[in-house]
């Protein structure tokens, strides 16, 4: 499809808005009918061409078929199916809008779809200038943009169609959640309502029981009180009844939207201080005995307090062998986990000078 | 890496009190000359000093007297030496622990690897050592009972040296100790099942003795980490168990694809199972090269602690060599000393006079020595109303107090 015509036709338009003292709003380009004759006249469009006409013009061209538009010049084939009543007065801006949600439906990537944030800002500045072209580029231009949508929507059906759903799916939720929140709303007003009622009931109770309590009351006037009771029970039957299928309902509000989890590499609950933490050189395991723990391992005066001794192990262990690797000569003279030649040479070095201040 | 080691690395007893051989010969030296130099600029601004320095030296043709001979770094190491052997003797006087004892040699010995025995007075200082170790340790006398029980009435004494130690020792106050471990390793060798108990507790004992003694007298501390003490002094007390511990641990032989038939096999049981690891981490783990390593540190170690054993303790008590050794460095000593420091009362009232002097003058506050006291670290010893030229101390914020 194209907009060939479009231009044209809002230049028309300005032209006869600034000629004429009637303005293209209240007479038909196409039958000339004034809106002074015809007060339910109404302008439609089509989008192929955008060139407006009345709707007595629509129907008397079109209902046997598609036909030509009746515009000098404008040799596009018009269907009576497309046409439709403008939302905006301005052409122009039904067209940008139209070609907009066009577009929109094609480029449908949500920000999640990108990695990061720099991405999707080029995502949408590549899909805001293709745009541009289509609604004011020139010819060739608006041709280009127009078969990179093409084959775009081509090439990627599957994926617009899923992002679609999605996004239908999300405004579906969106829906959702807002009516559970104004059921949940409702509901709440009702259980006010409710309240207040058995207040009043209880109230009135009370005072049933108060007037019953006055032992000598009249026939007439205790009939009178019971049907009072009556009426206010059937009503807050039906409220509790109401209150009951709401509750049946009901869902649960704030929600998070539950995403897939991404296949992760087992939880750590060292936080990858594990190899800190693990005893590299010996382990812990059972067999660690020592004459001069063993006496207190069952004395009740260590025991008692929960006193543990396999943390002593633990300890005692640690320090027999922490630091076995550590040549404090080495690190401090050359840095950790360098070469032992190169400590030696090192080491040569300042040797030498050590003599030399010792022999000055 | 193993764990173990990089744990051990994150202690201040390595990343501060660590050092080579080479760099705690330098850091001695320099704090030597620093005394040296100091301690003549002080004598030399006062004339009119005591007997020392004129009966022993003649005087220059200008009249002030000339410097007396200071000690040298290798005889400081004497008499630092000497002096823990009398901590060590203090500490079975005030019945404390084993490891308040060692804590306290520890502290002692860091103390007069940045600050010379000439400035600062060792026999003061022991015990302040001492009385600090106590708190170190978990351990809280009363200060009272403390200084009676060497003679002393006066608590001021101690507490005067205290802040001064915990800087001189920059607050590293945590000494990690290889009595803990020797308990481990003999935990290990039990568990190995071979080995006779008696051998063991024998050798536990023996290792014991040495520990108490031989790593706090000499600078095993300083170039050994305590799980290598622990296996020297092991080792001293029985060779063959130490070897056995050490060959049991680095028990990794690499697969015979990339091990030469030269490699040495493990000896000792079957390895128990312990978590995977690459191959190359268990090579640089528990392979035979690094056991290679440990055995010639430990082996080091072993003789460096051979020279102290514990016999040598009737050595430094011998009165015959006090006399021969000690008492020369002494008589030297106390004619080289550091005038304005070497009384720490006197220098902690100057201190807190000056402190509470410019807190009055600057900032219009009433005495407030407590927290004044860390910035009179940069500028101790001027207060002493003798030259007014030596109150202009240039001010440093470093809380670890000047060099000396």
């Amino acid at each position: 499809m194209s907009r060939k015509a479009a231009p044209a036709a809002v230049a028309a338009r300005a032209g006869t808005a600034s000629s004429l003292p009637i303005s293209i709003d209240d007479m038909c380009p196409v039958c000339k009918t004034m809106r002074y004759l015809n007060k339910d006249m109404e302008f439609l469009i089509n989008t192929e061409c955008y060139h407006s006409m009345c709707s007595n013009c629509v129907n008397r061209l079109f209902n046997d078929g598609p036909n030509q538009c009746p515009y000098a010049g404008c040799h596009r084939t018009l269907r009576r199916k497309g046409f439709r009543s403008a939302f905006f007065g301005d052409l122009s801006v039904e067209r940008e809008v139209d070609i907009r949600r066009r577009v929109a439906a094609v480029f449908n990537q949500a920000e999640d779809d990108f990695e990061t944030l720099r991405d999707y800002n080029n995502y949408l500045q590549m899909v805001e200038d293709l745009t541009f072209d289509l609604v004011s580029g020139n010819e060739s231009k608006r041709r280009n943009a127009e078969a990179q949508l093409q084959a775009w929507e081509a090439s990627h059906k599957a994926e617009i169609e899923r992002n679609r759903k999605a996004g239908r799916e999300a405004d579906e939720q969106a829906r959702r959640r807002q009516t559970a929140e104004k059921e949940a709303a409702r509901q709440r007003r009702l259980d006010a309502i409710r309240e207040a009622e058995d207040e009043k009931r209880g109230r009135l109770l009370s005072r049933e029981a108060e007037l019953d309590s006055m032992a000598s009351a009249d026939g007439g006037q205790r009939v009178q009180l019971k049907r009072r009771g009556q009426t206010s029970r059937v009503e807050t039957a039906v409220n509790t009844a109401m209150a009951t299928a709401d509750v049946g309902k009901l869902s649960i509000r704030g929600l998070k939207e539950r995403k897939v989890p991404a296949p992760d590499v087992p939880y750590d609950p060292f936080g990858g201080m594990r190899e800190l933490v693990l005893p590299s050189r010996y382990s812990l395991e059972d067999g660690l005995s020592h004459p001069g723990i063993d006496k207190y391992r069952y004395d009740q005066g260590h025991t008692t307090g929960g006193y543990d001794f396999d943390e002593y192990t633990a300890r005692v262990m640690f320090e027999a062998f922490a630091g076995l690797g550590v040549f404090i000569e080495d690190e401090k003279e050359a840095g950790i986990g360098l070469s032992t030649g190169q400590v030696a040479t090192i080491a040569a070095g300042i040797a030498a000078v050590g003599d030399k201040m010792e022999l000055d | 890496m193993a764990s173990e080691d990089a744990r051990y690395r994150q202690s201040s007893q390595f990343r501060l009190w660590s050092f080579s051989p080479a760099q705690l010969a330098a850091a001695r030296e320099k704090a030597n000359i620093l005394a040296q130099s100091s301690i003549a600029a002080r004598l030399a601004s006062t004339p009119n000093t005591s007997a020392p320095t004129s009966n022993a030296n003649t005087p220059d043709r200008d009249g002030t007297p000339s410097l007396p001979e200071f000690l040298t770094p290798a005889e400081e190491a004497t008499m630092v030496s000497f002096y823990v052997s009398e901590l060590l003797r203090a500490g079975d006087h005030a019945e404390v622990g084993e490891v308040v004892k060692a804590t306290g040699a520890a502290f002692f010995r860091r103390f007069y690897i940045t600050n010379s025995i000439m400035t600062y007075p060792p026999q003061e200082m022991l015990i302040v050592s001492l009385f600090f170790a106590c708190k170190a340790e978990g351990i809280f006398p009363r200060i009272g009972d403390f200084v009676s029980k060497f003679g002393r009435d006066r608590p001021d004494e101690i507490l005067a040296g205290e802040y001064l130690l915990c800087q001189g020792i920059r607050f590293a106050f945590d000494v990690k100790h290889p009595f803990r471990a020797l308990k481990g390793a003999s935990m290990e060798l039990r568990r190995l099942g071979d080995i006779e108990e008696q051998r063991i507790n024998a050798a536990e004992r023996r290792a014991r003795e040495i520990l108490n003694f031989s790593p706090l007298i000499t600078d095993a501390y300083f170039h050994y980490t305590p799980s290598q003490i622990m296996l020297a002094a092991l080792s001293l007390a029985d060779r063959g168990l130490a070897e056995r511990l050490i060959s049991h641990t680095f028990h990794y032989v690499a697969p015979p694809t990339d091990s030469g038939p030269g490699t040495p096999m493990a000896i000792g049981d079957a390895p128990t199972t312990r978590r995977e690891l690459k191959i190359e981490d268990k090579e640089a783990i528990i392979g035979s090269q690094i056991r290679d390593k440990v055995l010639g540190t430990v082996e080091a170690c072993r003789d460096m602690l051979a020279k102290e054993l514990p016999e040598r303790r009737e050595h430094w008590s011998n009165k015959a060599v006090f006399k021969a050794q000690i008492q020369p460095i002494r008589k030297k000593l106390a004619k080289c000393r550091d005038p304005d420091r070497y009384n720490l009362v006197e220098l902690q009232r100057a201190r807190r006079e000056q402190a509470g002097n410019r807190s009055d003058s600057e900032e219009d506050e009433p005495e407030d020595n407590g927290r004044s006291l860390e910035k009179d670290a940069a500028v101790f010893g001027d207060a002493l109303p003798r030259d007014t030229k030596r109150r202009k101390v240039v001010k440093t914020e470093d809380p670890f107090g000047p060099p000396l």
